[in-house]
């Protein structure tokens, strides 16, 4: 039996150890801003009416929604370094020794690190939204509570990777990797139509694809999302399911403390 | 009563290393149990063990009904513990982190509201309350890790090396915390290597060396229990040789002589009294002046020495 209440009493430490973060914060944001009012309007003129045609208009809009997304992403994945940092600290033993369960604990901290990630992403994304102008509030809500459920898959993706690194400088390399990767080999920031066909299949199965889809979906672009909907969400389910079931299982049959790093 | 821990051939290695060597010990409910031993006696991965922190090599133990390998989320309910290094992420303040573990052990809102605040007081860090650990000392980071356990009021409180680094004005407001916990019926665990905290806190004291249980029971039962009752300490001039020490062996009544230095001899004997002219006039005749003679009731310390042949402090330099 999992009790919510164990679930969100883990959830809201994580929530409650992001605002350490501060300057990190600030300069994400700053980042955030530089991508739209720098990069975003500079591009948008380079493109002629076809290219535009081809992102639902307006590459401005397609790139910011899509920005929204690896702004959730990469803001999410924290929670892989918090580990470390607690790992430091010998936190990790004292959270193994708490009346919670494993599951428990990697489905709180999932959930903590997926929200907080989409409190701090929020405004931005309300910005965003106001610019491309909503449509359709009930598309929209549904797109946002399946962004929840990426969010809280891409940090039981990053609480794997943590617990099954154990190094702190290879996961810091690995995740600037990933992070390169998984942006680029998706339709975050361009659509899948002008790839090499090689990076459309990858592309095609990126969970960061999906989530962009579906917000462009839910924005109202309907024309720039290429995966239906229902598609999206069902793979967002199937890769938030997946970490979830990696992160618990790594935890009860692997994890351990003292020797942990 | 059924012991309320109950470790079967508990081990645990390390690689090649065993840290942990088939312990076999039951902790009665309700009693403070001392485990005690040199450093690296492998207390803190007994203790890790039972709160499922770490997975048992071979054996298992019972926590309450419960196996640690097989039942681990219901052991731990029974759990509480403080550790030895204080497990606090830097920037967290005591405030957060009491009320956090508070919640987390199910106490509600209106609880901790009270509890809190009085943990705080109780270990003198309700001013210091909202500033991050950063900046504490260690006997700070110290009493906020018992402070875990004195509000959340485990039924079984396991606490490795409780006062270290704390003074002792302080250890003794904690050994009284934790008799009052035990009073309340919570039953404590205690791992230390301090001898005396180990004497006057423990109802009955195990004793560890290398990973094994060398023996339990009550602190004055061990005591009385080593053959010697009368320990004289005796300081000489020059140093002892090897025959003259194997000579003194041999006086009848003296059970054991360890050499703490080569001029520091402790001897283990019965009926002093008699014996002790015979010791003096034993060194006249070697020509080995006696600079002090000081006789002393046997410690855990001297229990801990018949079973190793070595004090707790040697045995910590090893
Ligand atoms: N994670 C670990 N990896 C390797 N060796 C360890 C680990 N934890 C403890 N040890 C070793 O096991 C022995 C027992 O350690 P410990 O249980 O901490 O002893 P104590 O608490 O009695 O001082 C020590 O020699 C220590 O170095
Ligand atoms: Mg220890």
């Amino acid at each position: 039996m999992i009790s919510l209440k164990k679930v969100w009493t883990v959830a809201e430490r994580d929530i409650r150890m992001f605002l350490r973060y501060k300057f990190l914060l600030i300069m994400r944001a700053i980042w955030f801003v530089s991508q739209i009012a720098l990069f975003g309007l500079v591009v948008n003129r380079m493109f002629r009416p076809d290219v535009q045609s081809a992102v639902g208009g307006n590459y401005f809009n397609y790139y910011a929604a899509g920005i929204i997304i690896t702004m959730l992403y990469s803001t999410t994945v924290f929670i892989g370094y918090d580990i470390y940092e607690e790992a430091d600290h010998g936190v990790i033993e004292y959270l193994l020794s708490v009346p919670v369960s494993r599951k428990e604990l990697v489905l709180g901290r999932s959930i903590g690190g997926g929200l907080r990630s989409f409190l701090y992403v929020g405004p931005m994304m309300l910005f965003v939204l106001y610019l491309i102008g909503v449509s359709n509030v009930l598309q929209l809500f549904a797109a946002l509570l399946s962004l929840f459920l990426f969010t809280f898959g891409v940090a039981g993706f990053s609480i794997t990777l943590a617990v099954s690194i154990k190094s702190s400088d290879r996961f810091d390399i690995l995740m600037g990797v990933i992070d390169a990767l998984i942006v680029r080999l998706s339709t975050t920031l361009y659509p899948i139509a002008y790839m090499p066909s090689p990076y459309q299949g990858i592309a095609s199965i990126n969970p960061l694809t999906f989530a962009a889809d579906l917000f462009r979906w839910g924005a109202g672009l309907e024309s720039a999302a290429l995966v239906p909907p229902m598609l999206a969400v069902l793979s967002i389910v199937v890769f938030f399911s997946m970490f979830t079931f990696f992160g618990i299982f790594l935890h009860e049959r692997k994890l351990e403390g003292g020797g942990w790093q | 009563m059924p012991p309320i821990i109950r470790m079967v051939n508990l081990t645990k290695k390390f690689g090649e290393f065993t840290a942990v060597d088939h312990l076999n010990l039951e902790v009665e409910e309700g009693e403070i149990l001392g485990l005690l031993g040199p450093n690296g006696a492998g207390k803190t991965t007994t203790l890790l063990m039972l709160t499922t922190v770490i997975k048992p090599t071979e054996g298992t133990a019972f926590v309450g009904p419960y196996d640690v390998g097989q039942e681990p989320d219901k052991a731990r309910t029974l759990i509480g513990m403080a550790f030895q290094e204080p497990k606090l992420l830097w920037v967290d303040s005591p405030w957060d982190i009491l009320n956090w573990h508070a919640k987390v052990c199910g106490l509600s809102a209106e609880e901790r509201k009270k509890k809190v605040r009085w943990v705080l007081e109780q270990v003198e860090l309700w001013n210091d309350r909202l500033k991050s650990v950063h900046a504490f000392s260690g006997g700070m980071r110290k009493r906020v890790e018992i402070a875990k356990i004195l509000i959340q009021r485990p039924k079984i409180a396991i606490v490795d090396e409780p006062t270290a680094q704390i003074d002792i004005v302080g250890k003794h407001r904690i050994w009284n915390m934790l008799r009052e916990l035990r009073d309340e019926g919570s039953t404590i665990l205690l791992a230390t290597n301090e001898l005396y905290e180990a004497d006057v806190l423990s109802d009955r004291v195990a004793i560890m060396h290398k990973g094994k249980l060398l023996v339990c029971d009550e602190p004055k039962k061990l005591k009385d229990s080593i053959p010697g009752g009368d320990v004289v300490e005796i300081a000489l001039e020059k140093d002892i040789t090897t025959a003259a020490l194997a000579k003194l062996k041999e006086i009848p009544r003296v059970v054991n002589v360890l050499t703490i230095k080569q001029n520091q001899l402790k001897i283990y004997l019965n009926q002093a009294e008699e014996v002790l002219p015979k010791i003096t006039e034993f060194f006249m005749k070697e020509r080995l002046q006696v600079k002090s003679i000081r006789m002393s009731e046997p410690s855990l310390d001297d229990v801990f020495a018949h079973y190793t042949g070595l004090t707790i402090e040697e045995a910590q330099r090893e």
